[in-house]
């Protein structure tokens, strides 16, 4: 084995002993250690904002904000799908905006109206299989969530004595119509309890006619009450707390285990509710651009609506 | 009774960081008891071409006024370098030459916004990851025989390649040390937060100072996504490598996340080299490759790329390079723009996006099957 002279070399903190060159190259002077292992390997949305404002580039002119529309109170119920991820770290502007740009545009092609969980609706899909490419699906939704155009809605019919739930997505293309037949509220966010209920619960007649509601009045809120069958559930709809459903009628011992799983402090976490929503200002600005383009489009629409009536005549 | 103090200490013995409760008056001495340990990756000495980029003597002393008067004399200075031309003073445009087989472009460093799902034009959903190239600029080219002498080069590229140094946001030069601005004397651009090398042949040779945008690559084409991937720090075998651990119960003691057996073999005793074990996972260089350009929006400069499996967190900077898969480049028939996109390029006016010809664009209307013909 060839011998090799121990250097002697600098030592960047304070030691007794002299060090060798391998001691030396398995500690890193401070000044670098920052540098070489950064803390994260991504940068924070604050900084990519930043340089996306800074005068050392030239960047694009981005829309105006909007302050002069009228929105009403409820109109962030109306289109839930526009206010972003509230998971901050996922969060972007250019990302969001350029989004909500394809949202408006498929908008203006179809006509995606205001329902809420609870409401009867009839959807036409697109289906290369069936008969006549087309298939109409009649359902009460009993969910509706995602962002962006991830936007989703549950339909739940009863068929044949089967109870069947379709998936939509809002914002697919093979979507060829949305037609609610009954708008109403109901009670809860979510109707999956239905799924152990009574079927007529949840069955509606696919050739149901629409019950139209005349515009600017409240949407009417049913607070029917559904008795589920006996056990057993798909879930532990008593640690639920379910507002549209009747007493359960279960042993105590199950109240208690119930009670002895439940959170009652969420209700007062603060934090919790600041994460799961978006800051007010930057939801209104988001409403007021929504509204605005509703407004345009519906004009845009109302225009090619009389240039057809005047061609039949 | 002991008085517990609890505070962060940069251990001396292992160079890390953890809390520690320091204990005192237990058998009238006192004693250090590491709590947790956060481990790290280890920092090795740097390469021989890296320079230091932060600053340490930045003078905080400035008041407000004199701070905003820098600030302000900085935007003057590189304002006038926005809009380059290059004047016949300097040794003016490069020559731009053919595309060929061989030929090695330009890459791109991009920040990774985020994840959208797209549809094609038969109504097939797919997701696609949102990559924004803002403010890129090449800082420097080094030709082959340079590049062969100099710290970085490794012999088994030969003399094929010269290099590119590209880099992303500019910022303000007082933040950085006088070396790391000294890089950018030569493009005249103001110093970057971030530069990356890309391996160039020489006839797609580019000029320092020239600005790449989205154009530089057109829809169609078929790109390689590098990144450093999502760093999960130190983990356990089951998340870092899918072992599956041992049951919860039925009489299981005391193991229930763990390896199991480290070894066993007739022929070779002990635990084999590349044994999987615990250890630091995520923040590693990986490439997505073969990644289709779907979509291009011109005014925000972002690319649509298909997947979602980019690697690294929202917000990380990817390296974008034309594919190295044969069957996918760009073929010599359909050249890329040469050795960059230039304004001058431009033929007709730049419409705000491109749009693949199989992805649906949400201005159309439904997709519909056509009946079937009897």
């Amino acid at each position: 084995m060839a011998s090799y002279s121990r250097r002697i070399l600098p030592c960047f903190w304070k030691t007794t002993k002299l060090l060798t060159f391998e001691d030396a190259a398995r500690r890193v002077p401070c000044r670098y250690h920052q540098e070489l292992l950064p803390t994260r390997n991504y940068l924070l949305p604050e900084t990519v904002e930043e340089h996306r404002k800074s005068e050392l580039s030239k960047h694009p002119e981005l829309p105006p904000s909007i302050t002069s529309e009228n929105v009403p109170a409820d109109f962030r119920f109306v289109y839930p799908e526009f206010l972003p991820d509230p998971q901050y770290d996922r969060r972007d502007s250019i990302r969001e905006r350029l989004e909500r740009e394809d949202m408006y545009r498929r908008r203006a092609v179809i006509d995606i109206p205001e329902f809420y969980v609870g409401s009867i609706m009839a959807v036409t899909v697109s289906d290369q299989y069936s008969p006549n490419k087309e298939n109409r699906f009649v359902g009460i939704c009993i969910d509706r969530g995602g962002v962006g155009l991830r936007a989703f809605f549950i339909l739940r019919n009863v068929v044949d004595g089967q109870g069947i739930e379709i998936m939509y997505e809002m914002y697919n293309p093979t979507l060829l119509s949305i037609q609610v037949l009954k708008l109403e509220k109901r009670v809860d966010d979510k109707l999956y309890y239905l799924r152990d209920a009574p079927q007529e619960h949840s069955t509606f007649p696919f050739d149901m006619d629409p019950i139209p509601v005349p515009k600017g009045s409240t949407v009417p809120v049913n607070k029917m009450k559904v008795q589920l069958n006996p056990r057993p559930w798909l879930e532990r709809w008593e640690r639920q707390d379910l507002q549209g459903v009747e007493d359960l009628k279960l042993e105590q011992r199950f109240y208690d285990k119930a009670a002895k799983v439940a959170k009652p402090w969420e209700k007062y976490d603060l934090m919790k509710w600041y994460r799961e929503n978006t800051n007010e200002d930057e939801r209104d600005s988001i409403m007021q651009e929504v509204h605005q383009r509703k407004r345009l489009t519906d004009i845009e629409k109302s225009k090619r609506k009389t240039k057809l009536v005047e061609r039949k005549r | 009774m002991a008085a517990p103090r609890i505070g962060n200490v940069l251990c001396r013995i292992s160079n890390c960081n953890f809390t520690s409760v320091l204990l005192e008056k237990i058998n009238n001495s006192r004693s250090w008891t590491c709590l947790q340990q956060i481990r790290h990756r280890q920092a090795f000495p740097p390469a021989a071409w890296y320079v230091k980029q932060k600053t340490t003597d930045l003078d905080e002393n400035l008041t407000k006024e004199n701070e905003e008067f820098l600030d302000d004399v900085m935007k003057d200075v590189y304002k006038k370098r926005l809009d380059r031309v290059f004047s016949p003073l300097e040794d003016g445009p490069w020559k731009r030459n053919d595309y060929n087989k061989y030929t090695r472009r330009t890459g791109v460093l991009a920040i990774k916004i985020g994840v959208v799902p797209q549809w094609t034009k038969e109504g097939k959903r797919f997701t696609t990851t949102m990559l924004q190239i803002i403010d890129n600029h090449v800082i420097r080219y080094t030709p082959p025989e340079k590049f062969m002498k100099s710290a970085g080069w490794k012999p088994w590229w030969g003399n094929k390649y010269g290099v590119a140094v590209v880099g992303a946001l500019s910022t303000n030069p007082r933040i950085y040390t006088k070396e790391y601005n000294n890089l950018f004397m030569e493009s005249g651009v103001p110093p970057k937060k971030k530069l990356t090398r890309f391996l160039i042949t020489e006839n797609a040779a580019v000029q320092p100072g020239t600005p790449l945008n989205v154009m530089h690559y057109r829809v169609g084409d078929v790109v390689d996504c590098s990144a450093k991937t999502i760093d999960h720090g130190f983990q356990g075998v089951v998340k870092r490598w899918g072992m599956k651990g041992m049951p919860k119960s039925h009489g299981v003691t005391k193991t229930h996340r763990r390896m199991g057996t480290t070894a066993g073999g007739k022929f070779k005793g002990g635990i084999w080299k590349g044994k999987k074990m615990p250890g630091l996972m995520g923040n590693r260089w990986r490439t997505a490759r073969g990644l289709k350009i779907w979509r291009v929006n011109t005014k925000y400069n972002v690319l649509y790329v298909t997947g979602q499996n980019v690697p690294g967190n929202t917000h990380g900077f990817v390296r974008v390079m034309d594919t190295k898969l044969p069957l996918r480049k760009p073929a010599p028939e359909n050249p890329p723009p040469m050795p960059t996109w230039y304004p001058e390029d431009a033929t007709e006016p730049i419409e705000e996006e491109y749009f693949d010809k199989d992805l649906f664009q949400f201005t159309e209307e439904s997709v519909k099957f056509a009946a079937e013909k009897k």
